[in-house]
């Protein structure tokens, strides 16, 4: 039951500024997620708001109440971290009890408070264990036990799933969210991993750099990436970005031709854009198919996962284009193949990495 | 295997701990010898190593030569423990804090620790006097146990130090969040963990208490009841002759119960290093 609203939070280590004037409102019960690549300065950002590191300058506000300066506890928020962090001398019980043996409660609470925890992550059999005797995702699922007993009214983690197995993430993905719906809380979730972040999320926060690039709903940032930068580091595969030429332009849409010599009229406001410049036009590969006309693409390499087929291969003057085709497409290793673009799935981003804003792309429901 | 060995490197290894332990054991044995043979066996010429007539006597006599040598042994391991302890409670917040903390000078007193360490306790022997006459120190325990205190902490700083570096942050840090102080953080976390460090830290603590206490027994103690082993062997030095014999037995005596201590504290070692890793 709370709202945490950050207000222009900005962090340096030394000469080294690590956050730019970040600024966020998260609503309560919401599932957010920070995702961004290795050093944007996520893990600093939610270190700030447990309260490890402090700001140099900014506000954390939590239900409205600046907690800048409170320690963790008064913040009422708790953390689980990328190793767990469990103590490994202490059993799975003590290990969930022990903020609650911090704050001196009493036995009889205590136990029951742990119990409940441990029945909620199905940890009830292996209370007197020690963390040493448990599989990784037991582990994780202590860690989270330590911060779900004692009620904090934020729940922070930081890469928590990077030490699982691909398998176990995936199980341990929709448990966390099932545990998010149980306990209506609000959770901030850090992580490199966008599928993570796309799966689990109400809303993300991209990070790049240290300065929010994005703040939106998974599918907002799907469809309407503001940035080349979001547009490529949500979805999977990565979108295609190629150098394409404006050829021409009107209030609705832009004629370009793309490295290659293929040419489109794509329905984006034109805005600052005119002939003759330079734009990058974004496909995502699951928006290609086989055609008569289109991309003249040359297939190097071919991966078929059964359901679907990924071709990585070259346009044009060899810039990079994959392609997800159906699972049993005709194609091989070597060979050039024509896909067809539709214009209205395209993305165009002018030379500073904006996007130039979408008129067909979907509406987005709430 | 990465660590497979030829038959002649083994051959070479075996050979170097060889020299090594016969190098650090050989006085051990002769200690022994000498402390089973009769006494006017040791001055024969030519020397023998192997003679005839050994027995234990020694082991006996010594007791009525010295009368207070269960007492010095006593002392000794007094001493030496009450050092370790008390180095111990000083050793344990300052080792946290240079792991952990951030003070101002903090390298620089680090860096004093170990200069204070390049002065034997030899060089500060008269200003060290001084210091404990004023105190009225002199002639009792504490002579023996305050220097070998402050003579050690430097030491067990750096020692233990470098150990708790090693306890992951994100223990602490977790600790932390969840409301613990520092001193329970310390307590509840830090110390559990580090057990087989202090055991080491201890132990190197231990063996260093024992081996100076014979200076400061020397220079700052008269008391024959208070004196440690290594100074009551002196008595084995008579006006006529040195029981070579009993003295060597006596020696051996004094040393047994910390090899004792020694040999179990080392399977303990070995078993706390291995258990409770951290995270794989």
């Amino acid at each position: 039951m709370a709202t945490l609203d950050l207000l222009s939070i900005n962090k340096s280590f030394g000469a080294a500024k690590v956050l730019h004037d970040i600024s966020l409102a998260i609503e309560d019960k919401e599932f957010v997620v920070f995702v961004g690549p290795s050093g944007c300065g996520k893990s600093t950002l939610l270190r700030i708001i447990a309260g490890l590191e402090e700001t140099t300058s900014g506000q954390i506000m939590i239900d409205g109440k600046d907690v800048s300066d409170a320690h963790p506890v008064d913040r009422g928020i708790s953390m689980v971290f990328q190793s767990y962090a469990l103590y490994p001398h202490l059993t799975v019980y003590e290990n969930i009890a022990f903020p609650l043996r911090v704050q001196k409660m009493p036995q009889p609470e205590m136990d029951a408070a742990v119990n409940r925890a441990a029945e909620i992550l199905q940890l009830t059999d292996k209370l007197q264990l020690k963390p040493g005797q448990l599989s990784g995702g037991q582990r994780q699922r202590v860690a989270i036990g330590r911060s779900i007993v004692r009620n904090p009214k934020v729940f922070l983690f930081d890469e928590p799933l990077s030490n699982l197995d691909a398998a176990l993430r995936g199980d341990m993905r929709v448990e966390l969210s099932q545990l998010h719906r149980s306990l209506e809380a609000t959770m901030v979730y850090v992580t490199h991993d966008q599928v993570e972040a796309m799966t689990m999320a109400d809303r993300i926060v991209v990070l790049n750099a240290g300065r929010v690039e994005q703040f939106g709903t998974p599918m907002e940032l799907y469809h309407h990436p503001k940035t080349k930068f979001v547009a490529s580091f949500i979805g999977q595969p990565n979108m295609n970005l190629l150098p394409a030429k404006v050829l021409g332009s009107d209030a609705k849409s832009l004629k370009v031709e793309l490295d290659g010599g293929h040419q489109m009229v794509v329905p984006v406001e034109a805005g600052l854009v005119s002939k003759g410049d330079n734009v990058e036009v974004g496909i995502r590969p699951e928006h290609v198919s086989l055609g008569d006309s289109g991309l003249s693409v040359t297939v190097n390499v071919l991966e078929r996962l059964g359901g679907v087929s990924i071709t990585y291969g070259a346009v044009g003057n060899g810039t990079r284009f994959c392609a997800s085709l159906p699972g049993d497409a005709a194609i091989r290793e070597g060979t050039p193949v024509t896909l067809a673009v539709n214009p209205d799935d395209c993305h165009v981003f002018d030379a500073n990495g904006d996007v130039l804003s979408r008129q067909a792309a979907p509406e987005l429901a709430g | 295997m990465m660590d497979r060995y030829t038959k002649l490197q083994m051959a070479g290894i075996y050979f170097a701990v060889t020299i090594f332990l016969i190098f650090i054991l050989l006085p051990f044995f002769e200690m022994f010898m000498a402390s089973l043979r009769p006494l006017e066996h040791l001055f024969r010429s030519p020397y023998q190593f192997w003679s005839d007539d050994f027995s234990f006597q020694a082991y006996s006599d010594m007791w009525e030569t010295v009368p207070l040598l269960g007492r010095y042994i006593w002392n000794s391991v007094y001493i030496a423990t009450m050092v370790t302890l008390l180095t111990m409670i000083f050793i344990i917040p300052a080792a946290y804090a240079y792991a952990r903390l951030d003070f101002p000078f903090k390298n620089a007193s680090l860096a004093i620790f170990l200069g204070v360490n390049m002065f034997t306790g030899a060089v500060l022997l008269i200003p060290l006097y001084r210091v404990l006459r004023t105190m009225g120190l002199l002639n009792t325990y504490w002579a023996m146990i305050v220097p070998g205190v402050a003579f050690l902490i430097p030491t067990g700083i750096w020692l233990l130090r470098s150990y708790l570096e090693k306890i992951p942050r994100e223990l602490e840090e977790a600790a932390y969040v969840d409301g613990a102080s520092r001193m329970y953080t310390l307590r509840r976390v830090v110390l559990p963990l580090a057990v087989p460090g202090l055991i080491v830290v201890g132990v190197a603590v231990f063996i260093g208490a024992y081996a100076q206490q014979f200076l400061f027994a020397i220079t700052f103690n008269q008391q024959r009841e208070l004196q440690p082993l290594p100074a009551g062997l002196f008595e084995f030095i008579g006006y006529q002759d040195v029981t070579w014999n009993q003295m060597m037995a006596a020696a051996l005596t004094g040393i047994l119960p910390v090899m004792v201590i020694f040999l179990f504290l080392q399977k303990f070692l070995v078993a706390g290093l291995t258990a409770g890793a951290v995270k794989e």
